[in-house]
């Protein structure tokens, strides 16, 4: 006999060994919040959207505002901020719409499917983020370099010093290991977030692809 | 949503609550566990209730909330086989001497359930409650001819599992 037939048939008639909830029961358990993993990744997202948000005002309001007003740099900064501006609503807009289509009722694929694409959404999000501050990081820097006095200065004298090149180095050094940390971040969230929310989804998402190859 | 439909819920979930642990007891590995899955299906029945339509039978539409609940949306770290368990069952199975009565082999044959993944797992679990292939292929969302390729596959596992 086919080992799952003898299973089935065990299975089939082991109803009473269940445990017998009452309507009470029960009905106190609606009343209870769920631990699912969307409340969780909706939780997570938002603090993302959040803590992106911040950290791109604070960007513009500690670097460009205050003294990018001095180098009369306006037509290039204003087109940035509005362009962030644009990406958070775009993203919100887009994390939300995904969100919905979130279903229980849904199949299994799909269903892993939407919430993967709501998370990419975030992902996304930061990605672009991250894009954005290291070009205005290099937008800032040049007109800095230009437009600002007192680095005009610093830069003529170590020329003048002959210490043009080291100037140079240890400027994109610095740049290249604040960008870095930004980006080790990053990594981090995702390290965090997927290594303990999604692996399993993941792995179940995966397997249920490799069954349609 | 008003009092009636919440207590004709309530009402619907007592009748069919074996469906729910009938998965949880697939999922989960000690009683709490199987409470807590318990109560995020019940949850996830309850929010997704408005939605019901009577176009499907309850029963149907317990099934496919309670597999998603259990292999998508559970957070809850459950007792993961790790390979060591897994050769500790096989060895405890290829040493202990043969028993034919069939009460050992359905035994041996649960914890082979035990160690497929999640995804087999709910094929199982949908093969035993006699689902057809269009309804397991509709329910995880993969075509009929897979589901039943995956099913034999299955089966070859459990055997392997079985008699190394």
């Amino acid at each position: 006999m086919d080992e799952l037939e003898l299973l089935k048939n065990d299975w089939q008639k082991d109803n009473a060994n269940y445990p017998k909830l009452t309507y009470d029961e029960i009905y106190k358990m609606l009343l209870k919040k769920s631990s699912s993993i969307v409340k969780w990744i909706f939780i997570i997202s938002i603090l993302e959207f959040i803590f992106w948000t911040l950290i791109s005002f604070f960007l513009e309001d500690a670097n460009f505002n205050k003294k990018f007003q001095e180098y009369e740099a306006k037509n290039i900064m204003l087109p940035i901020m509005l362009f962030g501006y644009i990406i958070i609503v775009y993203f919100l807009v887009k994390f939300f719409m995904n969100y919905k289509t979130i279903s229980v009722t849904d199949n299994a694929k799909i269903l892993m499917e939407n919430i993967l694409k709501t998370r990419r959404t975030v992902k996304q999000y930061v990605a672009v983020n991250l894009g954005f501050i290291v070009i205005s990081t290099v937008v800032m820097l040049s007109i800095q370099f230009n437009r600002d006095q007192q680095m005009i200065s610093i830069i003529d004298n170590a020329s003048a010093n002959g210490e043009l090149f080291k100037f140079y180095s240890i400027t994109i050094i610095i740049t290249l290991i604040s960008l870095g940390a930004a980006v080790g971040v990053l990594l981090l969230f995702y390290y965090l977030i997927y290594g303990i929310l999604l692996k399993r989804l993941n792995n179940n998402y995966e397997e249920l692809k490799k069954l349609e190859v | 949503m008003n009092k009636d439909k919440e207590h004709h819920f309530v009402e619907l979930l007592e009748k069919h609550q074996n469906i729910i642990h009938k998965v949880c007891r697939l999922y989960t590995y000690n009683y709490d566990t199987h409470n807590d899955l318990f109560q995020e299906i019940t949850i996830q029945l309850w929010r997704a209730y408005p939605k019901f339509r009577g176009d499907s039978k309850f029963s149907t539409w317990m099934y496919r909330v309670g597999l998603n609940t259990a292999i998508t949306l559970y957070r809850k770290s459950k007792r993961r086989i790790k390979t060591q368990d897994f050769s500790d069952v096989q060895f405890r199975i290829s040493s202990e001497e043969y028993d034919d009565t069939e009460e050992q082999q359905l035994k041996l044959l649960y914890t082979a359930v035990r160690q497929l993944n999640d995804i087999e797992k709910a094929l199982v679990f949908l093969y035993l409650e006699n689902k057809n292939y269009r309804e397991i292929s509709e329910t995880m969302g993969i075509s009929e001819v897979n589901a039943r390729v995956k099913m034999n596959r299955i089966k070859t596992k459990l055997r392997t599992i079985l008699n190394p």
